[in-house]
């Protein structure tokens, strides 16, 4: 057997052991120390398998023939699929080396511990999956298992309950169009495996392959967290534990994201271009709300979930651009756009999961999720502060981290793309750059305003005051992901030929050549390995050489504490700081039109007079705009139908029996 | 002159008249707002008697710069009357506010190239590739012209449209319609002449030239 | 000629860093005789640098370490660009990595990290110049990056001394509309950046006028140092490069040593005209009210997207 083969059942029997192991286990510390370990070996091992997959470029299979009725079970991992599975390996097993040390005092009951290592698992094997059977139960099995961890936590804060439902609803409604649309491939096909849809694929006719994009489409963007199905993420994501928190954000959207590139590239094997546009302009949607609603956030997990939909947007983005290459004849361009989607898409599960591992320690350590009542925390917790440090420098895209690679390269891809003789390329390719920078942009200033107000300056609550540092446990798994980050960033290469193999396993699209800088056409970092090694060197030597010289001056390396200049004032306290709310204001308000802020002050005057005041209370609240303008109306539409829907109940038996013979009439004729 | 210094100076000229559109959304003042257009009609009409230059004909060198005349000279002076007698200098916040105006323009401007692509690539000459100009111009004239709140602003919204207009209807005809040009211009001069008047009543009867008054002339 | 080819980075790194300073105190002359002052001399700014280098390191009580580090972040990232953007010479042992996207990234690093190290004393200075900064830099984004597609469309190539090569070899390529209306937007992208008139007011200390001063009000001594000459050496930076992609003639385009002394006068000649029309311009205008400056950043995204529109039409 390969080395990839081993590894993959490896992980699947280290993941079974550890769900047994959680409820077996009768001590909770113990169970908890033990799952964490053994799920972390699971995600570890599947990270294992994938890159066995990668670097040699072949399929794993295996089959079960009997396991499920009718069709069984069967898998093959492929390069584009063992790209996801790397992003699942990595994240979960830095989230469950967290979890040891997150859930060992109020987490550690049986059903939760085992529900950890079985969602990890489904994560592992949807991509895995290559039949129409295979894809759905385990598609199904991860959004089961990610409710009811959502609902982990319903004692605590009842929002959870509320979420919980919001994302079953929702997921199941995309479940539903997901299910039409694999009836239809395997209608047309005869058969449910994907390789027979791949090849029967090509004689549908337009209008049927068209429906079925869409629904893939709406199906896979409701999990990815697409505008206008994204509602469910920023309830459900906060709510949950937050290495549950960083596996769904980090991977688990990924995979609506590959679920769309499988079926639009892969089993269609490409299409109109109209479609490619549908998915440039939801993707840039997406990058443009989910960033505006991040920066006006003052909710920690609430921010980082917000973002999510935009990277989801900026991949999107890519894809569209991709399928829009291929359809207009520019397949170099396309493999490159292709390859920038899945750098970003194992980066920003790097860099996000690690995002929200903070985040869940920041909450663990001092209690607090509101930017504005944090601060201070730097010196307090000073590991999980520079933690989110990489991460916010990472998300921003700035180099050398990684995330400045993916967005390099789908920058480069863009601005190549936009000079074309097709009209709807010369079009959409400039307004997908300008969106493109500007979330660019908003991320970094989103990403400043958490840093700033979070970490640095002095603690805005007595509970921020008190703030300790985790445990080593949740320290060791942010500095997996944190190391992955910096790797990615400095030797993106590593990931160079892999990611190649896994572009030429799309269909439809071609595999990269080799080439070059000048003339018209670009060069991938991975070819420029020495580029990204080099300008990382750069910057750490230069700093580092600044700080040593520092040393050398007259006044030495001595550094005198003091006193903020106040202009007049005699001491400084934590009121004085800017709050996140007001570090954002001034993009809140350049983007009122899109927001529709809710500003409401309330003045209390004193019993005694009406000049003096006694208490200004200010609201500020930032409505979903499209929860506001589509889903209350659509809700309400559906609620209205309800009722009216209820009169076919009046409870007169003949009545009843009217309808069967009804339909019992219909039928002989529609049939006959 | 030579051909690419011809086409090179064309899609200058074009090029000034399209930005001097697009700064009127942005500027506030409507003493600024009249000077650029001033600013467009020079343009508009130096590619008029460039186009004359350029066919070595001289009656339509002199007629391209007596629009010249009218466009960035008369009609100026009497928009900058009609803006000196209303009461306020400023155009007060538009119906659609100035980022999203600019954001508009782009949007129209790239609609602009896109639907005329196809009469571009009906000829190869310089003038037929300079014709998206033209209607990018149209378009935010008209766009101007519907959304701002003074009456002199949306004067200069409508002049802007007819500089458009005219600036297609040049360089598609390539100079042989300059009596026409001329005959428009002085329709356009006696239009703003009409509506100089109208703007006096409007300032004499609600002492502002806020358009959104004229909702109350109802029964 | 590979220890000359070796020795441009390290050239165009001193050049920067000396010129910074006296960018900023031909800047400060100019601006001065237009007033009907004498002005203080030309490198005034190197003395005060002097000064700050020896004077004592002070750091506020509650600050991290992200306070501390920051200059040394800025003054890194700005030395890494001056070493990649082709001001003296197109040939350096860099010249492949040397991309117009990864510029526009440095430069937004040093923007990042300066607003840290404003927020991590705890003023409200701090936060107010952070906020500003940031809100400037994120609407400035798309004008850079767009700009860059406009010079990348019309030149071929995204590598900037592959631009700029191109622009020397065949002028006619960027001799349209687009390529003009891409600078421009530049320039207004420049003035923004590196908090220049009408963005922001370089020589104010009123609080609510404040942007870049704002940020840097806690930092003294050899902190305060590093950061005025990082800021000015983005500010020659951008000067450098919109005089190179207006008018290259003159950089060297190979690495002779001849070649290089032109380059390296032809620069010095450049960005000092630049630097007097700036200050002149600066003389006439005023500083725009703080929220009327994103629609002065919509109007350059505008004219940088005309700018790609029009080079996609008329290529």
């Amino acid at each position: 057997m390969s080395f990839a083969e081993v590894s993959a059942t490896a992980a699947m029997v280290v993941g079974a052991v550890a769900i047994i192991a959680a409820f077996s286990i009768g001590d909770a510390r113990r169970r908890a120390l033990v799952t964490g370990v053994l799920t972390a070996l699971c995600g570890f091992s599947g990270l294992l398998a994938a890159s066995g997959v990668l670097a040699t470029g072949r399929p794993v299979h295996a089959e079960f023939p009997h396991l499920l009725p009718f069709a069984g079970l069967s898998f093959r991992l492929d390069p584009l699929g063992a790209v996801f599975v790397l992003a699942v390996g990595g994240v979960v097993t830095a989230a469950a080396v967290y979890g040891i040390g997150y859930t060992r005092d109020h987490l550690s009951g049986r059903s939760f511990q085992a529900l950890v290592p079985a969602f990890a698992l489904t994560l592992l094997l949807v991509p895995a999956a290559s039949s129409m059977g295979t894809f759905l139960v385990f598609w199904e099995l991860m959004a089961l298992t990610s409710l009811l961890l959502v609902l982990a936590e319903q004692r605590r804060s009842p929002e959870a309950r509320d979420a919980a439902m919001w994302y079953g609803v929702m997921t199941h409604l995309g479940f539903i169009a997901l299910l039409l649309m694999f009836s239809l491939l395997a209608a047309h096909s005869g058969n449910g495996s994907f390789l027979a849809i791949e090849r029967s694929s090509s004689s549908m006719d337009p209008a049927l392959r068209s429906l079925v994009f869409i629904l893939a489409v709406v199906g896979f963007g409701s999990k990815a967290g697409m505008v206008p199905l994204h509602a469910w993420l920023p309830r459900a994501h906060p709510e949950a534990p937050s290495h549950v928190s960083a596996l769904m954000s980090g991977v688990m959207v990924k995979l609506g994201v590959y679920g769309i590139v499988r079926v639009g590239f892969g089993l269609l094997g490409g299409g109109p271009s109209w479609w490619w546009v549908v998915l440039l302009v939801l993707g840039a949607a997406s990058a443009l709300f989910g960033i505006l609603q991040a920066i006006a956030s003052s909710d920690l997990k609430r921010m980082l979930a917000y973002s999510t939909t935009e990277n989801i947007g900026l991949i999107l983005i890519g894809v569209g651009a991709a399928g829009l290459f291929t359809t207009t004849g520019h397949p170099i361009l396309a493999a490159a756009a292709l390859g920038a989607v899945l750098l970003h898409v194992i980066n920003h599960a790097a860099f996000k999961a690690l995002l929200f591992l903070a985040a869940g320690s920041v909450v663990h350590g001092a209690g607090e999720r509101n930017l504005d009542r944090l601060g201070g925390l730097m010196r307090r917790m000073p590991v999980t502060g520079a933690m989110f440090a990489l991460g916010a420098v990472a998300i921003a895209a700035l180099p050398p981290l990684n995330g400045f690679a993916s967005e390099w390269l789908l920058l480069q891809s863009l601005i190549h793309g936009a000079d074309s003789q097709a009209l709807v390329v010369a079009i959409a390719v400039p307004l997908a750059i300008a969106v493109v920078a500007l979330t660019a942009g908003l991320t970094a200033a989103t990403f400043v305003k958490a840093t700033g107000t979070g970490f640095l300056a002095l603690p805005r609550s007595p509970a921020a005051e008190a703030a300790t540092e985790s445990p080593r446990s949740m320290l060791v798994g942010m500095g997996f992901l944190a190391s992955v980050c910096v790797l990615l960033g400095v030797g993106v290469g590593v990931l160079g030929a892999g990611i190649g193999r896994a572009v030429a396993a799309v269909g439809g699209v071609r595999k990269p050549a080799p080439f070059r800088v000048h003339g018209s056409t670009l060069s991938p970092p991975w070819q420029v390995v020495g580029t990204s090694m080099a300008l990382a060197a750069a910057l750490v030597l230069g700093v580092g050489v600044i700080m040593v010289l520092l040393r050398f001056l007259p006044s030495g390396g001595r550094r005198r504490r003091a006193d903020n200049w106040g202009c007049g004032r005699t001491q400084q306290t934590a009121r004085m700081e800017y709050t996140a709310s007001s570090f954002a204001e001034p993009l809140v308000r350049v983007f009122d039109d899109v927001l529709h802020p809710d500003l409401d002050i309330d003045v209390t005057h004193r019993q005694e007079s009406q000049y003096y005041v006694e208490k200004i209370r200010l609201r500020l609240g930032i409505k979903d705009a499209f929860e506001e303008r589509l889903y209350r109306p659509v809700l309400n539409g559906i609620h209205a139908w309800g009722i009216w829907a209820r009169r076919l109940q009046n409870g007169s038996v003949h009545r009843y029996l009217g309808y069967a013979f009804a339909a019992l009439i219909i039928l002989l004729v529609a049939t006959r | 002159m030579s051909r690419s210094a011809y086409a090179d100076l064309l899609n200058l000229l074009a090029g000034i008249a399209l930005v001097a559109a697009v700064l009127t959304l942005w500027r506030r003042k409507l003493i600024a707002i009249v000077r650029l257009l001033a600013v467009q009609g020079a343009a508009v009409a130096a590619v008029g008697i460039l186009i004359g230059i350029d066919n070595d004909s001289a009656t339509e060198i002199v007629l391209a710069s007596g629009a010249l005349v009218l466009k960035a000279v008369v009609i100026p002076l009497v928009l900058l009357r009609v803006v000196r007698r209303g009461s306020e200098t400023r155009e007060t916040e538009p119906l659609v506010n100035v980022s999203a105006s600019l954001v508009a323009a782009a949007l129209l401007i790239t609609i602009a190239f896109a639907t005329t692509r196809a009469v571009v690539s009906l000829s190869d000459s310089p003038e037929a590739g300079v014709i998206p100009i033209g209607f990018a111009i149209v378009l935010v004239g008209f766009f101007a012209l519907a959304t701002r709140r003074k009456a002199p602003a949306q004067l200069v919204g409508f002049l802007l449209f007819e500089n458009g207009v005219a600036l297609v209807a040049v360089l598609a005809a390539a100079g042989v319609s300059s009596v026409v040009e001329l005959g428009v211009s002085l329709d356009v001069l006696l239009a703003v002449l009409v509506l100089q008047v109208l703007t006096a009543r409007m300032q004499d009867q609600f002492d502002s030239l806020d358009l959104d008054h004229l909702q109350e002339l109802r029964d | 000629m590979n220890t000359t080819r070796a020795l441009v980075p390290i050239l165009q790194l001193l050049l920067v860093f000396v010129g910074g300073p006296l960018i900023v105190g031909v800047i400060r002359k100019v601006r001065a005789r237009l007033e009907g002052r004498v002005g203080a001399p030309i490198h005034q700014p190197l003395r005060d640098l002097r000064k700050l280098f020896a004077k004592e390191r002070i750091a506020p009580e509650h600050a991290s370490w992200v306070f501390v580090i920051a200059p040394a972040v800025l003054m890194t990232s700005a030395a890494v660009t001056a070493v990649l953007v082709p001001m003296v010479s197109t040939v350096s042992p860099f010249a492949q990595v040397s991309d117009l996207v990864t510029i526009t990234a440095l430069l937004l690093l040093g923007t990042v990290a300066l607003a840290l190290g404003a927020l991590d004393p705890g003023t409200a200075f701090g936060g107010m110049g952070a906020s500003r900064e940031m809100t400037i830099a994120a609407l400035t984004e798309p004008t850079l990056l767009l700009s860059v597609a406009a010079i990348s469309i019309l030149t071929g190539t995204t590598n900037l001394p592959g631009a700029i090569n191109e622009i020397i070899d065949r002028p006619g390529s960027v001799s349209s509309i687009g390529y003009v209306l891409a600078l421009v937007a530049l320039g207004i992208a420049t003035l923004a950046e590196s908090t220049r008139l009408p963005v922001d007011n370089p020589n104010t200390h009123l609080e609510l006028t404040m942007v870049h001063e704002a940020m840097v009000l806690e930092y003294a001594g050899p902190d305060l140092a590093l950061v005025e000459t990082g800021s000015s050496m983005r500010l020659v930076i951008f000067l450098g490069l919109l005089a190179n992609l207006l008018v290259p003639w003159g950089i060297a385009t190979g690495s002779g040593v001849a070649e290089l002394a032109v380059g390296t006068l032809t620069f010095g000649l450049k960005i000092g005209v630049l630097a007097v029309a700036l200050s002149v311009f600066e003389v006439f205008t005023a500083k725009v009210r703080l929220f009327r400056v994103p629609e002065l950043l919509a109007l350059s995204l505008v004219l940088s997207f005309l700018g790609v529109i029009t080079s996609v039409v008329h290529p």
